[in-house]
């Protein structure tokens, strides 16, 4: 089953085709990596999903129900979640805090919020930093602690926006293994992401983009020998040789 | 002693010496400074729901100040309705009036949401100035209102001496700081700030911010309005040039960023620390330098902002911790 | 209909001195993202400025333009170097910082009543070589302090315009208010600019106030006057737009010139903040601001 379908999604901006005519699915319980150059609508895809932008043509249908023109809040409450590209935490507050903002989802009940915000925390093995104000935090674990928000929400469809870059390579490997840890518990993880060790580690399934459309399609290793995406990552002229 | 125990011993008796206090003082010149400082400390505890908590800095809440005044007293002067239902009813048109003005606003940054504020304020006042009566209401444009005295009368909500308002205030102030306390520690008062900090952030967790705020401001619309009805039912008189000017909105919003805004002790911290200090100028130099009690204002104002922008609370919390750690002899209190 | 049209000229005339009032503000906005509420104290301190300098030296008004803006810009430059460079670097992260405003309003406060302990609280004149001087054109008749100030704001928000746009400083204020980060990183020294944007606006308020003072009255809190409609103004046109700021002032002017002939003038300031109300539901970035700043 799927839990997200994208049927010839568009969204312009202006005079601007940001995305163009795409289609895109993802199976319950999969890992999807979105990768594409700097510039190839990943982001605005990914936008377009949360709620953000409502798409210009398409339809865009979270466990079988259409969702295009919903808001972000609205959504959330469905079970799908993301995380922001640049990080956005509540820097006046502690992380704590932080992660019971999205506990606070599925109750009104403060110390049942900060009982699920424990053990949110503790997963992401951040629970030792809870009383710290988001803001005095490393880049490492501001990241850990944008996941740890969305976790909170107790999403069935988790949207993670490069939640590596910046990071040192061994926090990239427990970051790996993080997302690995999520899925397990259920979780469907759709993650763009620029590093790609990290993308041919995770990802059941690659969807390559360029210019807001879909070049390749594929398993890991079958995407990175893809003519395709060897010209879009490197430049037609190598892709010639 | 616990530091739980401690807190609360503290709070309590707090509680219980402003209670005893017109046992002490009898005299109804100090009595009514204290009033006055419950009162400003009421008033901004209110407005912190939408400007401390919510993020945003209103600038025009003298307007609902003077909703409740006006109603209240239109409705006892000429309809005989007690000024105790009068209260609630301008209570509801004030937090009315506060979702329609927020509505189209609250989309916008901070200091076009503080301009549009002040405008409406100073709008309405502009107007009320322009009215002597609408059909059969009056409201007598630029003279305002007086209340005719009938006596001690609870029903009438008046009292020949300044002990019922003291108290009345006093409870008010109690249940209102309570209120907050209660909602910052709700999930209402962290959607309010989660959504004050990093809107996006907050509506990708599930929070429609707008709404949110839009329900803090009818809250905060409807508590000031109550001391509206209080403030004319204490001076028995009042004009819109005193009641709805922009004085009221910036000593309001003064006190709350001096005291600490968005935290539940810094209205009243920030009152305790001006309102004596506005008094005392005021009545002592007031009439040798007009204006000098406005200068040590707006000076005190700045070197807040330069020296502690989070305003006066987070320090005295500081202090309060250390002071909490010795007494309880648990050791580096967080 | 004679009457409607002198009331046109002269709203015209008036309109464009408000402008001129909200053009300091519009331009700090633009590069700081700070509303200044000190604003009108400042134009205030100009008015007081001119009123002193002429009825001291007995000069011809408009000699004061050669004095007080000078004297104002140093004024504006290191009251943001002193005040609020501070708050701002404490906030760096913030894109629009609040504490900015409330150090305005403590600057606003202390000024206005520093005046007032000085000054005193009565209105006060100036009699000069053009106090109720005018011309007649036709049926018309034209106040020449009045017109004066016209070509003087007309001058001016063309000149500032100029400066924006040719100069490198007026480039390097425009980079700063687009990004601030980026323009630090291109070398641009964000606080420079910053004072010197505070600078140019106080200046130009003491324009203001020097073409204001021969046919108006100075006392200390006449800023908030000024102030509250420049706000009106500048949410109009467009916070960070000069020819908002002008058309703006133009529309306020003519409301109130226009008006005033069919109903009492306080009723013109209600229909003023009416028109504000509707534009604010209709249009709130004004006529020419831009989107992201509201």
């Amino acid at each position: 089953m799927n839990i997200l379908e994208i049927k010839d999604l568009t969204k312009h901006f202006g005079g601007l085709t940001a995305i163009h005519d795409l289609d895109l699915h993802i199976a319950k319980g999969e890992i999807l990596g979105l990768i594409g150059p700097n510039g190839a609508g990943k982001s605005t895809l990914f936008n377009c999903v949360a709620g953000v932008f409502p798409p210009s043509v398409g339809d865009i249908r979270f466990k079988g129900e259409s969702i295009a023109g919903k808001k972000p809040w609205d959504l959330c409450s469905l079970g799908l979640a993301r995380t922001f590209q640049i990080v956005k935490p509540f820097g006046s507050k502690t992380v704590l805090y932080n992660v019971m903002v999205g506990a606070f989802l599925h109750t009104g009940s403060t110390s049942k919020a900060r009982d699920k915000a424990m053990e949110v925390l503790e997963t992401l093995q951040l629970d030792h930093r809870k009383d710290q104000l988001a803001s005095n935090l490393t880049i490492a674990d501001r990241k850990r602690l944008e996941i740890a928000k969305a976790l909170a929400t107790d999403p069935e469809l988790l949207l993670l926006d490069e939640v590596m870059a910046g990071l040192r390579p061994t926090e990239v490997d427990d970051m790996i293994a993080i997302i690995k840890g999520l899925r397990d518990r259920g979780v469907t993880v759709f993650v763009i992401e620029h590093i790609m060790r990290a993308v041919m580690a995770l990802s059941d399934r690659v969807v390559v983009i360029q210019f807001g459309e879909k070049i390749a399609e594929g398993k890991p290793e079958d995407v990175t020998k893809d003519e395709n995406v060897i010209k879009a990552y490197l430049g037609s002229e190598y892709g010639a040789a | 002693m616990s530091r739980k125990q401690l807190d609360m011993t503290l709070l309590v008796l707090a509680v219980a010496v402003c209670f005893a206090l017109p046992l002490v003082i009898t005299s109804p010149t100090y009595l009514q400074i204290l009033i006055l400082l419950f009162f400003y400390a009421y008033l901004t505890t209110a407005w912190n729901l939408v400007g401390g908590f919510a993020g945003v800095l209103p600038l025009g809440h003298s307007v609902f100040v003077g909703i409740g005044a006006y109603t209240s007293t239109i409705l006892s002067n000429q309809y005989g309705v007690s000024p105790w239902i009068g209260m609630l009813a301008g209570g509801v048109i004030a937090a009315f009036v506060g979702v329609l003005i927020g509505k189209p606003t609250f989309r916008m940054r901070g200091a076009y949401f503080a301009l549009c504020t002040i405008a409406f304020a100073e709008g309405i006042r502009v107007m009320i100035e322009n009215i002597d009566s609408i059909g059969p209401i009056k409201i007598n444009g630029p003279r305002g209102l007086l209340i005719p005295l009938k006596g001690d009368s609870f029903w009438n909500y008046q009292f020949m001496h300044k002990e019922p308002y003291y108290y009345i205030i006093l409870t008010m102030l109690l249940l209102v700081v309570a209120l907050t306390w209660f909602i910052s520690r709700s999930r209402m008062g962290y959607y309010l700030a989660a959504g004050g900090e990093e809107p996006e952030a907050a509506q990708a967790l599930g929070i429609n911010v707008a709404r949110y705020k839009l329900i803090s401001m009818a809250m905060s619309c409807f508590l000031t309005a109550l001391a509206g009805t209080f403030y004319a039912q204490l001076m028995l008189y009042f004009y819109p040039k005193g009641l709805l000017g922009l004085d009221l909105s910036f000593e309001i919003a003064f006190i709350a960023l001096i005291g600490g805004r968005g935290t539940i002790a810094g209205p009243v911290i920030g009152a305790l620390a001006l309102r004596p200090l506005n008094e005392f100028t005021r009545i002592y130099l007031g009439s040798q330098l007009p204006g000098l009690h406005l200068v040590i204002f707006g000076t005190i104002l700045i070197l807040v902002m330069l020296f502690q922008p989070k305003g006066l609370t987070p320090p005295l919390a500081r202090l309060y911790d250390k002071f909490a750690a010795r007494i309880t002899g648990e050791g580096g209190a967080k | 209909m004679t009457a409607v049209i002198q009331a046109v000229i002269n709203g015209i005339m008036m309109g464009a001195m408000y402008g001129l009032t909200a053009l300091g503000l519009t331009l700090i906005f633009g590069v700081m993202k700070v509303v200044n509420f000190a604003h009108g104290s400042l134009l205030m301190v100009g008015m007081f400025a001119a009123y002193w300098l002429i009825k001291l030296t007995g000069i011809h008004p408009y000699l004061s333009l050669l004095v007080v803006p000078p004297l104002l810009f140093f004024f504006g430059y290191y009251m943001q170097n002193l005040l609020i460079k501070p708050v701002f670097r404490a906030e760096q992260q913030v894109r629009e910082p609040l504490t900015v405003i409330i150090v305005t309003t403590g600057v606003w406060y202390v000024l206005d009543n520093l005046a007032l302990m000085l000054f005193g609280a009565e209105y006060r004149t100036v009699k000069t070589s053009i106090t109720g001087t005018s011309f007649s054109m036709g049926d018309f008749i034209v106040s020449i302090p009045k017109l004066s100030g016209f070509v003087v704001s007309v001058a001016t928000a063309v000149g500032l315009w100029l400066f924006m746009v040719k100069t490198r400083t007026g480039k390097a204020l425009q980079a700063t208010s687009l990004d601030r980060e980026a323009a630090n990183l291109m070398g641009i020294d964000q606080y420079r600019i910053y004072n010197l944007a505070f600078g140019i606006g106080t200046a130009i308020a003491g324009i203001a106030g020097c073409v204001i003072m021969p046919f108006y009255y100075v006392y200390p809190s006449v800023g908030v006057v000024f102030d509250i409609r420049a706000f009106i103004i500048v949410v109009l046109g467009g916070l960070g737009s000069i020819h908002g700021a002008m058309l703006g002032g133009v529309i306020i002017g003519l409301i109130e010139s226009v008006f005033s002939q069919f109903m009492p003038s306080t009723w013109t300031e209600a229909i003023i903040y009416a028109v504000f109300l509707v534009i604010l539901f209709v249009k709130p970035s004004g006529f020419f601001g831009k989107k992201q700043d509201w």
